[in-house]
């Protein structure tokens, strides 16, 4: 899967790669696309080189979005894919309350 | 650090029904949710839930979820709403944001039962305000009392699709198609019969080409796709709606199970990225168990027998019950979680193409591909049969686990047996005196009272009626056919309503009767 010898062939634009996929960011179909060709070839590049889930909703709505696209762009089923690594915090939050931490509330 | 013997993340019906079997045996439970009110999606559920009577049949969703809560108040379980569990550690320690601060908690066991989240789908114009998720439609209606819009396309034939279709027109949207790019309705066909005989068309094999509108959604094309799912020019059909409503399945949220490190399997048969759980429940991690949609996606009544399961299994890990009583008790939830996944919509049954019933049965297949039994179809099934007199037609043609309409005869005219799957079928030799129990109890809406020939050339169809405002008797309209066409005229002869129907009112309309087996809804003509 992460082979990144392998040939995943040229990048060709689609009609609709100026699509919006990731909501929160305002990522594109054609920019995930493109990093996969830029060789990120795992959600958690995706993630990182793009900032795709990491807005508002925390990917709630793209990241299966997201999977399908990279996944199709591989030639792998969207289920071979490592899923993103979850962590805290699990919702977006205020840094002021993630540090008013009450250890003995 | 404050200490739980059981920690639940999720209100909903797996978490509150673990809550209530753990606090039962004398454990310290604590709920969090974040949502301000408790009971996840109960809450929006305005229909009768199918099942048996042990599964709270014909109970309407929400009346489950205040007696849950009811429930789990009583035994002293700590509900804490606003509240977001935005970590789960080792050591099963969790951290919860609460009003302005963070805090850390400690369970001996914690169960997570966060539910699931709307998967969305793209095409042009779908950031559009106006495309929204058919749960978030639910919401608006069923929680805030706010129309979603005025017209409503509809994009998903699974039983979400079908009941916020039914609920949009019940709040008084109207819904101008419903679509799907599946071949087949791929809920209950009960429900889909409802939304059909409304008048709704079915549009399968179509998915959306694109949404219109700049500021907001004022348009909608959607198309049919072939096999490849690839839209088939010159098949376009354009709609003038204000709303997009998308109801294209569920993902698990199992974020919180992934950060604890349970082992995490992506089961396209769970509908996405899952904890590996026993049968108790419990995940890689001893005392850490999952129930609900978040461990694979099904629905609320099964949801809550793995809730009791988990809640039964986490009381047994503290000792508060011995391994043999844990034992028994699973059994028995077992056994009712087995009867809920039986019949032609079992989880296991999942793609596969379904041609008969149980009983031999041929499958409508206009059911499947336009929501509704084609007239030449009904005869076929063993709740349709004729008699003088009035007498029940049960329009009900798959086996699902529902075995209400039995239990509501008090003539015992309705036979289903023990298979709570069988198709109910009529016994001639009992008089029904029309009183209409079964009409209200059936969860799918298929039960009508039909008097085929009242001796003046017209017959009288009772049928359940869950719209306002409700006609009155002597009120004048057009029936309509099991596809939603009009038929005939038609006058409202009676309207019952009682506290045993739950809503569900008996409307008895006149037909001539050569419409007695067509006409199977009312629409009330306008009034000048």
């Amino acid at each position: 899967m992460n082979d990144r010898s392998r040939d995943i062939g040229e990048f060709v634009p689609q009609p609709d790669d100026d699509m919006i996929v990731c909501r929160c960011e305002e990522i594109t179909k054609g920019e995930i696309r493109r990093a996969v060709h830029d060789g990120m070839f795992t959600l958690t590049e995706i993630r990182r080189y793009l900032r795709t889930g990491m807005g508002l909703c925390q990917g709630q709505t793209c990241t299966k979005l997201v999977k399908a696209i990279v996944s199709r762009e591989l030639g792998v089923r969207p289920n071979e894919l490592e899923p993103a690594t979850g962590r805290a915090p699990m919702r977006p939050i205020e840094m002021k309350i993630l540090a008013k931490d009450k250890e003995d509330a | 650090m404050k200490r739980y013997d059981m920690i639940i993340v999720g209100a909903g019906p797996a978490g509150l029904s673990a809550a209530i079997e753990a606090a039962k045996r004398g454990m310290k439970v604590v709920v969090y949710d974040e949502n301000a009110k408790p009971g996840g999606q109960l809450f929006k559920q305005i229909h009768k839930f199918f099942g048996s009577k042990e599964h709270k049949a014909k109970i309407r969703g929400f009346h489950i979820g205040e007696e849950l809560l009811a429930e789990a108040n009583s035994l002293g379980v700590e509900v804490v709403l606003n509240a977001i569990v935005i970590g789960l550690f080792p050591e099963k320690e969790v951290t919860v944001k609460i009003d302005d601060h963070v805090e850390h908690v400690k369970g001996d066991t914690v169960l997570i039962a966060t539910g699931a989240s709307e998967n969305m789908v793209t095409f042009p114009g779908w950031t559009l305000p106006g495309v929204i998720g058919a749960g978030a439609a639910q919401t608006m209606m069923n929680l805030h009392g706010t129309l979603p819009g005025k017209r409503v396309l509809m994009l998903g034939s699974g039983n979400v699709g079908l009941v916020v279709s039914f609920q949009l027109m019940q709040a008084g949207c109207e819904v101008v198609a419903l679509a799907d790019a599946a071949p087949r309705v791929g809920g209950y066909g009960v429900h889909a019969a409802k939304v059909a005989r409304c008048g709704v068309p079915f549009y399968l094999s179509h998915t959306i080409v694109k949404a219109d509108g700049d500021e907001y959604v004022t348009g909608v094309t959607i198309g049919e796709v072939d096999k490849n799912w690839q839209v088939i020019p010159g098949t376009e059909k354009h709609f003038d709606v204000d709303t997009i409503c998308l109801a294209v399945g569920l993902s698990p949220m199992s974020k919180l199970a992934d950060m604890a490190g349970c082992a995490m399997e992506d089961n396209p048969a769970k509908a996405g990225f899952v904890p590996t759980v026993d049968k108790y429940g419990e995940t890689s991690i001893s005392g850490i168990y999952a129930a609900g949609d978040v461990s694979g996606i099904e629905e609320a009544s099964s949801a809550m027998i793995e809730g009791r399961i988990a809640g039964i299994a986490a009381a047994a890990k503290l000792g508060f019950i011995s391994e043999e009583e844990c034992e028994a008790e699973v059994a028995k939830q077992e056994t009712a979680l087995d009867g809920l996944r039986q019949g032609m919509f079992a989880p296991g049954m999942r793609g596969k193409m379904i041609t008969e019933t149980e009983e031999g049965v041929e499958i409508s297949q206009n059911l499947l591909k336009k929501g509704f039994v084609a007239d030449e179809e009904i005869e076929r099934f063993p709740g349709v049969t004729h008699n003088t007199g009035v007498h029940p037609v049960i329009e009900c043609t798959q086996n699902i686990p529902c075995n209400p309409c039995q239990d509501a005869c008090p003539k015992h005219c309705i036979k289903i047996g023990s298979n709570i799957t069988a198709l109910p079928a009529i016994d001639p030799e009992q008089k029904c005196t029309g009183c209409g129990m079964c009409v209200a109890s059936c969860s799918g809406q298929a039960i009508f009272l039909v008097n085929e020939d009242c001796g003046d050339g017209t017959a009288e169809i009772t049928l359940p009626y869950e719209f306002l405002p409700l006609p009155e008797k002597g009120a004048k309209g057009t029936a309509l056919s099991r596809s939603g066409e009009a038929v005939c005229e038609a006058e409202v002869v009676n309207v019952r309503s009682a506290k045993a129907f739950d809503h569900t009112h008996l409307l008895t309309m006149k037909v001539p009767k050569e419409y007695a087996m067509k006409a199977r809804f009312f629409k009330e003509a306008a009034k000048s």
